[in-house]
């Protein structure tokens, strides 16, 4: 096998292309025309379902080489027809980041699994491809480590790693930020802007946040219903605001704020930007803190006060650990003390390991702390077993597939109330498909469905349950912005249904936009208790704790506003003054 | 009933019983010999009770295999289960034997065939402790066993983390949702009876979940040029260029077969036999 | 649509029919690939809980989960039997034996012969997942071809083992007791309850559900796998129970031989009893074999005699 010649043409050219799974009733793909030229930068967008991921996968000869289907038209990579190459072939010049890139590891060291592909091909210099790709993504560290043992940041730099090896002309990544905390994504980010740069390698990323495409891209490609709509330089792509929400794709915060000022021209795409381009057009927060600005100091009536309303759950002097190889304990939570209490949404961040799955788990009595006591409605959950403690807390898993157990989405919202024979069952059950939207599709297996109805769909199963307590592991986590908003839309709804909402997140969006309380978890303590707006005003805690705030936050703190602005029309409107008197 | 946190069958445990295999080969005299040496050593001992029916020989090579067992410090707990094993199986032949209407002839042939199955298991324990799983994969890999078996190891080793995640997940998902049985019944028959059902229920998530997971990566070996190895040796000839054959594994696997010699010539000179 | 990618009217008419259109049923290798690796984990996966889940010891009886059977034989009845039978039992050898630290050498390779060979079997004989008595049998006969093999091995063993073992008294009985009443609790416990039963709820369900998600078509019972193999499963199927039972006959012809020796009583009749069940498992398998090559072929018949 020898390398790639160079190429001096696009990197992708794709013609007339229309592709269909075996046994689906539509195209996939329909009428795909495309040139990505080659050192560029590009962001694939769109909503659920929209055929980016089967776009991506023709680049690499996956479609149609190994997923037989209805095909039709051409894709070149650097010049080659892909229905002329095998997949092996094709891996020289492309180079594949799935979404679910622990499925992609499958050495057990991190050394092997870079040096996997050289190898198998038999290169000679497969040695020196592997150092370079390590020190280039800056692990060569990882190197004698096993992949299992890697926080999830990690893992997606090997699996990129294990890409570079093969000195690709071009990488796709498919959704980095799904399964990563921002912190660990931004630096993500960062390697394929060097990669990108340095070594010139086109990078396309397909992404739902248009907030990392304005830092990081060059051009961006918009796909609605498998086929482009535009494929447009970065700047002139974010400026369609319009057009890119009715794809499910809100603009960056700090351009919607743009567009709030001023409705026409250009817009800024980063916070740095954003302070610069305000005050050219001398928009300045206004001093006194504006009426939808809550006061600084003393906490606002949502914050947690003694004495408040009734104490739904609650941890008392909470150690909790897992065991290590020589017989040790790791402690996870050192000494947590925490009250949860009726009508709060509360949000627990933390950076990936920070407790927060564990905390949740204590709450379902799954896992009893190692000392300490927790309390679920004034019960000890040592006292009872975890199926007694489910008629007051419900337990939604990160993944909905972990959730659906039975064969139709149906059965399994009714799993719960029908084995406790609940006599309004089929009530319950029709009124919860009713709220969740899902009436339609009660009879599909809950994996048949897209992204946000899944979502949904384990809502309704919590919702079923009827808790007092309803426990969420990272509800948003890999939804377009528009099926997020969906999704915290309901979640406002459940209100009258649940007393106490818990929250584990990376998503300040959510934090910000929905939670009246935060606790940061972090070295095995709560670090901070406070409303969002308190809680994104301590900038060294959100760099403890691993959090990237929300932009319009981050301008807010730039611009100096205390506390800062949680919205972006809460943001326009502590402009807006100062706005106007400019132009006055 | 005050619950209490436990360690079993849960991720943790699945990493410790990992890192402990891999980890294992406390640096014993086989550790130290080429991957394929051991196997060729493992055959050669795993071969040698079964030329033969006199007892003093099949007893001089359980003593060669123990003192196997000994040089490649074989953890206590395996040797441990091994000897109970043992001591049970004798006990239960005997019993059998004497139910049966034997005698002292059936005891010692019985005796012979466990001395000759000892032999072999203690031979396999020396060998297969001081392989981890990764040089017995490029041991087998090197004497063309199917690609799929290194694999395999790899793969596991990857995978049984994460699946026993998803696994605890998905039954702790019944346990909360599912209702629990009103009473335990005679002997709790109804709790395993509901423990039984739930491990079967859960397959069902579970085959589909793993279905989904083994697409990304059976097409992620398919990009990084896995089924391109099985084909072209380039790739097999880079991965296995690190087995050598030195003096030391020659010389061990003399010793060996000079020892198992001298065991048969010595059994020829003083001959024991199991019919009397 | 925006300029940028407006549809080209020029250049050639776009092709008239699409240039590529795989039949669905065809398997490629990566397809195959997938069935082994699926396989492969999920009977490694049930091996990891068969390891934890407690036994019942009385005396050499031994009433444990040998395996959940299930669990591979729902694959070689939605799949394609080969791969998926390949695949098992190497994850029972990789995931507890290499994995947990138990690798025994020689003994690994029997075991994988055994369940590969009886679940290829089992699988081929399948030819609707649907239908709930194919799985179940299925499951019965890969447990059942798995321990006539395993009997077959540890018998062998013992004549090779044991010098004259054919005039060795008592010898034959001791082993035949063993090898009876594990055949019979492997049978009950692995290929019945941890077997047909799970399978037969299972197979259905998953059919049509799991094969989109590793990209393949279903199963079709209108397009079953090629006749050879079939009948080929069916021969093999022959072939290890008539070993089985020649083993068997063996040594009750040595019983017969050593009749008068026996004092009649009652340890006799208890040994014998458990000969029976080991013999009476052996003739279910048997008839059960024959009721559904009987099925099979009446089905054949029928949709031969069908119209096109």
């Amino acid at each position: 096998m020898t390398a790639p010649a160079p190429h001096t043409g696009p990197a992708v050219e794709v013609q007339d292309l229309v592709f269909r799974y075996p046994g689906a009733a539509d195209d996939s793909l329909r009428g795909v025309d495309l040139t990505i030229e080659q050192g560029d930068f590009t962001a694939v967008v769109g909503g659920n379902g929209s055929g980016k991921t089967t776009l991506c996968k023709t680049f690499n000869g996956l479609v149609p080489h190994f997923w037989s289907g209805t095909y039709s038209g051409t894709v070149r990579v650097f010049g080659q027809d892909t229905t002329e190459t095998d997949v092996a072939a094709l891996s020289h010049r492309v180079g594949y980041v799935y979404q679910d890139f622990g499925n992609q590891l499958v050495r057990p060291t991190v050394h092997d699994e870079v040096s996997f592909g050289p190898v198998n091909f038999g290169l000679p210099d497969w040695r020196a491809r592997t150092e370079e790709a390590l020190d280039t993504l800056g692990i060569a560290s990882l190197s004698d480590r096993y992949t299992w043992q890697l926080s999830g940041g990690q893992q997606h730099l090997v699996a990129l790693a294990g890409v570079l090896a093969m000195r690709p002309g071009l990488v796709v990544v498919d959704e980095p930020v799904a399964e990563l905390d921002p912190q660990r994504a931004e630096e993500v980010y960062r390697r394929l802007a060097d990669v990108n740069r340095r070594l010139g390698t086109t990078v396309v990323v397909i992404e739902h946040h248009a907030e990392f495409v304005a830092r990081y891209c060059r051009s961006v490609l918009l796909m609605a219903d498998g086929a482009p709509v535009w494929h447009l330089p970065v700047a002139e792509a974010l400026a369609r605001t319009g057009e890119l929400a009715a794809h499910g794709i809100p603009a960056p915060q700090v351009v919607r704020l743009a567009r709030a000022v001023e409705p026409e021209g250009e817009v800024p795409l980063t916070v740095g930007q954003a302070v610069g381009w305000l005050s050219a057009r001398a928009a300045r927060p206004v001093p006194d803190a504006g009426p939808a600005s809550p006061p600084e100091a003393p906490a606002p009536a949502n914050a947690p006060h003694p004495p408040g309303p009734p104490v739904v759950a609650a941890l008392r002097g909470v150690r909790h650990g897992y065991r290590t190889v020589h017989g040790g304990l790791t402690p996870v939570l050192r000494d947590v003390d925490l009250e949860l209490r009726e009508g709060e949404r509360i949000a627990l961040v933390g950076g990936n390991g920070a407790g927060k799955s564990t905390l949740l788990r204590l709450l379902t009595g799954l896992k009893v702390p190692r000392s300490g006591t927790a309390e679920v409605t004034g019960t000890d959950t040592r006292s009872v077993r975890p199926a007694e403690l489910a008629d007051r807390v419900a337990y939604l898993y990160q993944r909905p597939e972990q959730m659906f157990l039975a064969d139709s989405v149906r059965a399994d919202i009714e799993m719960y109330p029908r084995g406790r024979r609940r006599p309004d069952t089929d009530a319950l059950v029709a009124d919860v498909l009713d709220r969740i939207r899902l009436s339609a599709l009660a009879d599909r297996d809950g994996r048949t469905l897209s992204g946000g109805q899944q979502r949904r769909a384990t809502l309704g199963i919590g919702l079923a349950m009827t808790p007092a307590l309803l426990l969420l592991d990272e509800p948003t986590s890999s939804l377009d912005t528009a099926t997020r908003d969906d999704v915290i839309a309901m979640l406002d709804a459940l209100a009258d249904r649940i007393r106490c909402v818990v929250v584990a997140t990376h998503d300040m969006h959510l934090v910000a936009e929905w939670a009246t309380r935060v606790v940061a978890l972090g070295e095995g303590r709560v670090l901070k208790d406070a409303p969002p707006a308190e809680f994104f005003a301590d900038r060294e805690l959100l760099d403890r704790v691993r959090v990237v705030p929300p932009q319009i936050t981050a301008l807010g703190t730039a611009l100096g506003m205390v506390p800062p602005p949680l919205t972006v029309d809460e943001c326009a409107g502590r402009l807006s003054t100062a706005v106007q008197e400019a132009g006055a | 009933m005050k619950r209490t946190e436990r360690d079993t069958l849960s991720v943790e445990w699945v990493k410790l019983e990992l890192l402990r295999t891999a980890y294992a080969t406390r640096g014993g005299l086989l550790a130290r010999l080429d991957p394929r040496v051991v196997l060729f050593w493992y055959v050669l001992m795993a071969a040698s009770p079964w030329f033969t029916h006199n007892l003093t020989v099949l007893a001089l090579l359980f003593a060669l295999a123990a003192a196997a067992v000994v040089t490649c410090r074989v953890g206590p707990l395996v040797v441990g289960l091994f000897v109970f094993g043992l001591i049970t199986e004798t006990g239960y032949l005997v019993t059998a034997a004497w139910f049966f209407d034997g005698d002292l002839t059936t005891v010692l042939s019985l005796g012979e065939l466990t001395l000759k199955l000892g032999t072999v298991s203690m031979a396999s324990m020396a060998a297969f402790v001081s392989l981890d799983p990764e040089k017995l994969s490029d041991a087998l890999l090197s004497l063309r066993a199917p690609a799929l078996v290194g694999f395999g190891v790899s793969y596991g080793y990857r995978m049984l983390p994460i699946l026993v995640d998803e696994f605890q997940t998905v039954i702790d998902g019944y346990r909360l949702r599912s209702a629990p049985p009103a009473s335990r019944g005679l002997f709790g028959w109804r709790v395993l009876l509901r423990g039984a059902k739930i491990t079967v229920y859960a397959f069902y998530p579970m085959m589909l979940n793993t279905a989904k997971r083994t697409r990304t990566t059976v097409e992620a070996l398919e990009t990084r040029g896995f089924t391109y190895a099985m084909v072209h040796s380039d790739g097999r000839r880079i991965r296995l260029a690190h087995l050598r054959v030195r003096p030391l594994d020659l010389a061990v696997l003399a010793v060996t077969a000079a020892l198992i010699a001298a065991a048969y010539a010595l059994g020829a000179q003083y001959p024991t036999s199991a019919r009397l | 649509m925006s300029s940028s990618t407006a549809p080209r009217t020029t250049g050639s008419p776009p092709p008239a029919a699409p240039r590529r259109s795989l039949d669905p049923t065809d398997l490629g290798s990566a397809q195959k690939l997938m069935v082994f690796v699926l396989s492969m984990t999920l009977f490694g996966l049930a091996n990891i809980l068969t390891e934890v889940l407690p036994e019942v010891k009385l005396g050499p009886v031994e009433l444990s989960v040998s395996y959940l059977a299930f669990v591979p034989v729902v694959m070689v009845c939605l799949f394609h039997p080969l791969y998926a039978a390949l695949g098992a039992p190497l994850g029972e050898i990789v995931f507890v034996d290499l994995l947990m630290g138990d690798f025994s050498g020689f003994a690994e390779l029997e075991g994988y012969i055994q369940l590969a060979l009886g679940l290829y079997i089992a699988g081929s004989l399948v030819r609707d997942p649907l239908r709930r008595g194919r799985v179940a049998l299925a499951a019965v006969v890969a447990v059942g071809v798995d321990k006539m093999l395993g009997g077959i091995v540890d018998i062998g063993k013992v004549y090779v083992g044991v010098a004259d073992a054919e005039y060795v008294e008592g010898l034959a009985e001791s082993v035949l007791l063993l090898e009876g009443v594990a055949f019979s609790t492997d049978l009950l416990i692995s290929g019945l309850l941890f077997g047909a039963l799970p399978a037969a709820y299972l197979a259905p369900r998953l059919h049509g559900r799991i094969e989109p998600l590793l990209g393949l078509a279903p199963r079709d019972p209108a397009r079953p796998l090629r006749l050879r193999a079939r009948i080929s499963a069916r021969f093999l199927l022959l072939g290890v129970f008539l070993t089985f039972v020649a083993m068997i006959a063996a040594f009750v012809e040595e019983l017969d031989a050593n009749f008068g020796v026996w004092e009649p009583g009652f340890i006799d009749q208890y040994g014998e009893r458990f000969l029976w069940i080991g013999v009476s498992a052996a003739l279910i398998v048997l008839v059960a074999v024959v009721l559904a090559a009987r099925a099979s072929a009446r089905s054949r018949a029928a949709r031969a005699g069908a119209p096109r």
